[in-house]
């Protein structure tokens, strides 16, 4: 079974950004608001980017040390999308 | 005894280990240590196309169904392919290696080769051992923690690739004149690289029957009895840790290949479907800057019949529609069937001669809305804009991971 579940929302998020960090943790995720709930990120599993069209968008594969969450920063709208999660027990 | 290449082994062969379902496990720490795999579209049917090693552990293989693998193990999962993650794991694979070596060549996504002769001075007195278990330090810091690569060494790219196939996963080997018989001691034919059923049962005939009595069989022999070709000669070198395959391989033909989703033999059904795999084929070939004079079209039929027909023609083309005309030229031409495989493929190519001018109005007019339909499809994204034949075609065949060659792979993150 796919236990991905589709959200596609816009969500606020607070990242950080290391000044002296290894090129994948520049930018993580700290924590987002989606809903009433307040989640804080432990891990950050992968960044890549990508493209919508000539769009850059960062992808963000982060968990909170339970469910793991895709994160996609809009570099061009400056908007954080939250797009998907897979829920740990699954 | 055997002749065996006694240089120093400068190869080194990095190959990521299930990669596709390595790099998702890596994405969600919640797979990880868990039975998983990947595949291009789930539906009931869909393949497996990556394992994790948990999930091979149990027994499900690469190409296995979902039905089957969730018979083995009820709690399976499979996710969706996501080229752009495996490109970014790619890239910076590539970053890594070329710190190392300018020489360096990507066999396909998830391996690569290092060459290192002639960089023997910046080695600094390290052996390559101790570079790959640098590589694979920095793949997991500059990568992420879960990702693990095989290394192999040998002296010539077999030997690279066979080393880092000895102790799967995480493994690191080298294999030289001092260890080269004691490995093909315990292979079979099809354990090595390049050697499948086929070629195995040919070499069954002639007595050949594991990798020693392949390292032992004489060079006429393979090269006139068994392989009947010069392959013969290239095997017995290969297999004596001589280099046989570094070279350029030309571009020869671009193409697209399809598994009909629902075997039909239905024009309605099939032609949208061909004009989508001639557009694929037409933005290979402007990719490529190439123009080619030959169309090729097969066709295998569900019960089992192959047809096939090709055809060259005095001018170049390189345009979608021209390319869909005459496919459609011969398409039309094949036997009454229900299709389960089409493909189409382009040969004889040359360099694009799209930034000549033209005499002709009607070539310049053609040229430049090809142009624009491509910069469009380069701005927004590829199929924004494309032939009405195409419509239902584009709803129907799903574009795929290319497996082999990674010639195609920015083309097909455009679609993203």
């Amino acid at each position: 079974m796919d236990p991905t579940i589709q959200i596609n929302e816009i969500v606020d998020v607070v990242p950080i950004f290391r000044g002296r960090a290894s090129e994948i943790n520049v930018c993580t995720p700290w924590k987002m608001k989606y809903g009433i709930h307040e989640v804080v990120f432990t891990k950050l599993g992968m960044r890549h980017p990508t493209a919508k069209g000539k769009r850059m968008i960062h992808v963000f594969d982060v968990s909170d040390g339970i469910n793991d969450y895709r994160l996609e920063f809009d570099a061009e709208r400056l908007i954080w999308t939250l797009v998907s999660m897979v829920e740990g027990n699954s | 005894m055997y002749g065996i290449n006694k240089e120093e082994a400068l190869i080194m062969h990095i190959d990521l280990n299930s990669a596709f379902a390595t790099a998702e496990q890596q994405a969600h720490p919640s797979l990880r240590g868990k039975p998983m795999g990947v595949t291009n579209r789930i539906s009931k049917e869909c393949c497996v196309i990556a394992a994790s090693y948990e999930a091979k552990a149990l027994g499900i293989k690469v190409g296995m169904r979902r039905t089957e693998a969730m018979a083995i193990c009820p709690t399976f999962v499979l996710l969706e392919t996501d080229p752009p993650k495996y490109n970014a794991v790619y890239q910076k694979l590539i970053k890594i290696m070329l710190t190392y070596s300018d020489k360096i060549k990507m066999k396909s996504i998830d391996e690569g080769i290092i060459d290192f002769h002639g960089m023997e001075h910046i080695l600094n007195g390290r052996t390559l051992e101790d570079i790959g278990y640098e590589i694979k330090q920095r793949v997991k810091t500059e990568i992420g923690d879960w990702m693990k690569i095989n290394v192999g060494i040998g002296t010539n790219r077999f030997l690279a690739k066979e080393a880092a196939g000895w102790h799967k996963p995480d493994g690191l080997d080298k294999i030289d004149h001092t260890n080269l018989i004691k490995y093909y001691k315990d292979r079979e034919l099809t354990d090595l690289s390049g050697i499948a059923e086929r070629y195995g049962a040919r070499l069954n005939a002639y007595g050949i029957m594991n990798a020693m009595d392949f390292l032992k069989a004489p060079e006429y022999m393979l090269k006139k009895q068994v392989f009947k070709s010069i392959n013969g000669t290239y095997w017995y070198q290969r297999l004596r840790g001589f280099e046989m395959d570094d070279h350029e391989t030309s571009l020869g033909m671009v193409g697209r290949q399809w598994v009909v989703k629902d075997p039909s033999d239905k024009d309605e059904y099939l032609l949208p479907c061909l004009s989508f795999l001639c557009e694929t084929t037409g933005m290979k070939l402007r990719y490529r800057e190439v123009e080619a004079r030959g169309v090729a079209v097969w066709v295998s039929y569900q019960n089992g019949e192959y047809w096939h027909q090709r055809r060259m023609h005095k001018s170049t083309f390189y345009t979608n529609q021209e390319i869909y005309r005459r496919a459609l030229e011969l398409f039309n031409k094949r036997p009454h069937g229900i299709v389960r495989t089409m493909g189409i493929y382009t040969y004889m190519l040359t360099p694009s001669q799209v930034s000549q001018l033209s005499m002709f109005d009607d070539i310049t007019k053609v040229r430049n809305i090809t142009k624009a339909v491509d910069e469009i499809n380069d701005f927004y994204g590829t199929f924004t804009v494309y032939a009405g034949t195409s419509l239902e075609g584009k709803k129907i065949i799903k574009q795929k991971i290319p497996f082999g060659g990674t010639e195609y792979f920015d083309l097909l993150l455009k679609t993203a």
